[in-house]
């Protein structure tokens, strides 16, 4: 079994009276069980030149597994170092938020088939803030994805 | 005034792959295009949950459009139980015990909201924080 752990610290001395330091550490399992998540897309780091939005995960199937309470974890990095350059995150058409520069993300994602009748699939969706090039990374640690025959 | 968030990701060697997953990064959290701190807090705050139905955790009209950094953790132990994660009426993703995130939320529409529904009607706790423009 696959032991993937993530593990998060939030961190700050002058935010509040008292000093903040959080911190929380998680084993990544399959939905509702004790089993690790075994599957990962990898790392991917893109340096992305348009403003186009973008699927940054595979195309997903019309009643895919996947749809049917699987786990998913997504970590998405905006490593561009200008302070005034961010992504838009979306998942199926609605905005999450903006990743600014240097900012991460860290979710679960459960490739849920869109519920506002748009005919978005469960795409998660990145759109750049400029066209004059931007370096991200991401990855996501899964269960249960299926990919689309090739033509 | 500064906030630091960091993440690791990890996992041995020929486990989850061949090669060690360590992964790391950190981040100061700034208001939007610029350099200045995140400076307002929900403070970190418990919600105990009594049935199964969906509750509104932020709204979107209460916060406006800007950097906006959440953190949710499900603190129960039982593997089974989850929270659904429900973003702009789309859902997200589910938090199995144990599970946390961080991500951004623009709180760019009224109807924007942050809503969480416990998978059973059993007591379920979430822990939640939003540091905020």
């Amino acid at each position: 079994m696959a032991t993937t752990t993530a593990a998060v610290t939030l961190t700050s001395t002058d935010l509040l009276t008292d000093s903040l330091s959080l911190s929380a550490t998680n084993t990544l399992y399959k939905a509702g069980t004790t089993t690790g998540l075994d599957q990962t897309t990898g790392i991917t780091k893109a340096y992305l030149t348009a403003t186009t939005q973008v699927d940054i995960f595979p195309t997903l199937i019309e009643g895919s597994i996947a749809y049917k309470g699987k786990s998913s974890w997504v970590y998405i990095c905006n490593e561009s170092t200008d302070e005034t350059e961010y992504a838009i995150i979306k998942v199926s058409g609605n905005v999450i938020g903006k990743l600014y520069a240097g900012d991460f993300l860290w979710m679960p994602w459960s490739m849920a088939e869109d519920g506002d009748t748009d005919n978005k699939h469960a795409d998660i969706q990145l759109t750049p803030s400029v066209d004059t090039g931007m370096w991200f990374s991401w990855c996501m640690i899964n269960e249960g994805t299926e990919y689309p025959t090739s033509v | 005034m500064a906030v630091t968030a960091a993440i690791t990701l990890s996992s041995a060697a020929d486990d989850l792959t061949t090669d060690a997953l360590a992964l790391s990064t950190s981040c100061t959290l700034t208001k939007a295009g610029i350099s200045t701190a995140l400076s307002n807090t929900s403070g970190l705050a418990r919600k105990t949950t009594a049935s199964a139905s969906q509750y509104t955790l932020f709204d979107g009209d209460a916060y406006g459009n800007g950097a906006h950094k959440i953190y949710l953790k499900n603190t129960e132990t039982s593997a089974a139980l989850y929270f659904t994660i429900e973003i702009n009426s789309e859902q997200m993703g589910k938090l199995y015990a144990g599970d946390w995130a961080f991500f951004p939320w623009e709180a760019n529409a009224d109807t924007n909201d942050i809503k969480i529904q416990p998978s059973t009607s059993a007591s379920h706790t979430l822990e939640y924080m939003l540091i905020y423009e």
